[in-house]
């Protein structure tokens, strides 16, 4: 069994959010939402600036707060690693929500249906595109996955993609369903300069196992005991002086 | 018949124009609870002020939540008080039992359904929550041992000790007669009856004290075992929502008491010295919580990681001190004011009855800001900041909630006899 995991090299990632992008278009996420996240930072005041930027995917955690506190077992972590939400059980409580340090759990508030860019039910844009509304729908986030439990026995899942019913939670699922079939998640794949890696951690011959033993590397809030499977290369972790450039514009 | 109605004790039957007018207006609280339930049912929770936490910048818990504690914890009143007149013996007592076991189980009620309330997927989740539920999730406590073990106990105690009353009831020529019948079950009042009553809700009793002290604390885990947000990872969390829910039940019985006392005229059986006793048990709670909460303040802010102290200024003189201080505020006037009750030795009901209101005030906004500011303040990555406001779908659920409240307390108090009848010597 692989023991998957991400790294992320900081030295690389220049804030272009590519990955952001091609995880919204592969996973089908609503609006407002993003299972992948680049923060942009600014450190320090001038002179003394240093402008970084840091992408957040879930960070499938070995131990997961999430999937200790789920109610009713709809948010459960696969036997490779991958911490996914089957969305025909999640009850929208949003206690992984809540027990989440990093922030990457989300709701669907409303109907996705009505909150893409474009109702796709409104009568106009179907009239004017003939019916060809969504313009592009993933088929694979409608199958199911298995849990793969060792031993066997694990089920058939529904947790791929994103926007599938109001009054649930979804999150990165580090595409599971391309995983399966042995390619790479969309954000790795759309990465420009390769800032973001994916592969198992226990091959030491995989790009992640090489460039973690070339790099000193840390994982986020890694004292919190949640043991994350993404890691990071080449930079250091967010401090209590760290703001997001939003935030640095909005203070001015 | 309607001089039958007119001998029944404590106005039941008798539809007062009063009371007719407190139930048209909690019903029309109820409706526009209703309909905005209606609306966030089919529309979604963004008719809510809840958002995502982090890239969002909200709260995913807020109001509901808040509420969902305030009702678990007003339900410790009654069936602790109940329990402790049993064990304690406090027979001076015993007319506020009845009224505090039913405060406890119309509150359980109302926090069921503030659960279900806060549910993205609220059917599913009636379902999924018995199918598949997992005792690691301190929610499988707010639900079995909270909303089922906790309320059945309680109705099972309620249903024994009104069997007595029940058959009394069962002799007038009433249409409710039945319903009497059917809660009495045979039973005549004998001293072997007596006897077996009595040592039935005695152990009852004994079991119940643990039960409640299991279930408010499960309720606190659901906050005091998360690693994720600031200031929620204590183990005062558990203890602390123990000694608040006995502060906030007690404010709210001591209310229903003297409303009760003023309504039905009861002076004698109501006496100062019921609310006396009620007045020391609500000081003796304040403190504890008052010494809890100086304890968690120091130790969030002693160590001065960044998080807890980020939290701790948004509450002391940021955004959420205009909530912070009045709640303090309406901790220390109580408390002040019964210390000085109880050293002079005079009780007065109206400096009690403002003492539970100002408790019970200050146990939503210390629930809310349990709940809130870990969210929108606490984020452990450099999110920035975030709000949460509530909407008026948020408002009128929970105040629909409390009319819903309300409004059972009223139909039963017609139905069945609110205190217990005292023994007529002679009369039999």
């Amino acid at each position: 069994m692989p023991r998957y995991g991400m790294v992320i090299d900081l030295d690389r990632c220049m804030g272009c959010r590519a990955c952001m992008e091609a995880c919204k278009v592969e996973n089908n996420t609503p609006m407002a939402i993003l299972w992948m996240y680049v923060f942009r930072f600014e450190d320090g005041e001038y002179p003394n600036t240093h402008i970084w930027f840091m992408p957040r995917p879930c960070m499938h955690c070995d131990n997961a707060p999430c999937v200790k506190v789920c109610p009713v077992g709809a948010r459960f972590k696969r036997e490779d690693g991958l911490v996914l939400t089957d969305y025909d059980r999640c009850i929208g409580c949003r206690f992984c929500e809540v027990a989440c340090p990093y922030g990457v759990n989300y709701f669907n508030w409303k109907d996705p249906k009505k909150n893409y860019y474009l109702d796709w039910d409104d009568e106009d844009l179907n009239r004017v595109t003939n019916g060809a509304v969504p313009p592009y729908k993933n088929p694979d986030l409608e199958r199911r996955y298995s849990e793969e439990r060792a031993g066997g026995g694990g089920q058939l899942r529904t947790t791929a993609g994103g926007g599938h019913y109001k009054g649930v939670i979804e999150k990165c699922t580090f595409c599971v369903h391309l995983v399966e079939r042995g390619r790479y998640p969309a954000c790795v794949d759309n990465c420009p300069v390769r800032a973001l890696l994916f592969g198992d951690l226990d091959d030491p011959e995989s790009e992640v196992s090489k460039r973690l033993k070339k790099k000193p590397h840390f994982r986020l809030l890694e004292e919190y005991g949640t043991e994350p499977r993404v890691y990071y290369v080449g930079g250091h972790p967010p401090g209590a002086e760290t703001h997001q450039l939003e935030e640095v514009i909005a203070r001015v | 018949m309607t001089t039958q109605i007119e001998k029944l004790p404590y106005g039941i039957g008798r539809l007062t124009a009063g009371w007719s007018l407190l139930v048209g207006l909690l019903l029309v609280f109820i409706s526009l609870g209703a309909y905005a339930y209606y609306r966030q049912f089919t529309e979604g929770e963004v008719v809510t002020g809840l958002r995502n936490i982090g890239t969002m910048g909200g709260a995913t818990w807020g109001l509901y939540v808040a509420f969902v504690i305030y009702f678990v914890g007003v339900s410790f009143a009654g069936i602790t008080v109940a329990a402790l007149i049993r064990l304690l013996n406090l027979s001076h007592l015993r007319p506020v039992s009845r009224m505090a076991e039913l405060l406890t189980i119309i509150s359980l009620i109302l926090a069921a359904f503030s659960i279900l309330a806060d549910l993205g997927q609220p059917l599913r989740g009636i379902v999924n929550l018995l199918r598949y539920a997992r005792p690691q999730s301190p929610f499988f406590g707010t639900f079995t041992l909270v909303i089922s073990g906790y309320l059945f106990a309680s109705l099972v105690y309620f249903y024994l000790a009104g069997r007595r009353d029940a058959a009394l009831m069962a002799q007038y020529e009433t249409p409710f007669r039945w319903f009497y019948r059917l809660w009495a079950a045979g039973y005549q009042d004998t001293p072997a009856e007596r006897e077996r009553h009595r040592r039935t809700s005695f152990w009852l009793a004994i079991a119940i004290l643990p039960l409640l002290v299991t279930a408010h604390s499960t309720l606190g885990f659901v906050f005091g075992l998360q690693i994720g947000r600031p200031a929620w990872f204590s183990a005062l969390q558990a203890p602390a929502f123990v000694i608040m829910a006995g502060v906030s039940g007690v404010g709210l019985l001591i209310i229903i008491a003297a409303v009760l006392r003023r309504i039905l005229n009861e002076r004698e059986h109501l006496s100062v010295a019921v609310f006396q006793w009620l007045g020391r048990f609500l000081m003796v709670l304040i403190l504890a919580y008052l010494y809890f909460m100086i304890v968690e303040l120091l130790t969030s802010t002693y160590t001065g990681h960044h998080h807890e102290v980020r939290l701790t200024q948004a509450m002391l003189w940021g955004e959420y001190a205009w909530i912070y201080w009045p709640s303090v505020t309406s901790l220390l006037i109580p408390v002040v004011l019964l210390i000085r009750q109880a050293l002079t030795h005079q009780w007065r009901i109206g400096l009690l009855v403002a003492s539970g209101v100002l408790v019970n005030l200050a146990a939503v906004g210390k629930r809310y800001l349990i709940v809130v500011p870990s969210q929108t303040q606490g984020s452990l990555l450099p999110y920035g900041s975030g709000s949460y406001v509530p909407t008026w779908v948020e408002y009128s659920i929970v105040l629909g909630l409390f009319a819903l409240g309300a409004l059972l307390y009223a139909l039963f108090m017609k139905l069945f006899p609110i205190m217990p009848i005292p023994e007529r010597g002679g009369e039999h």
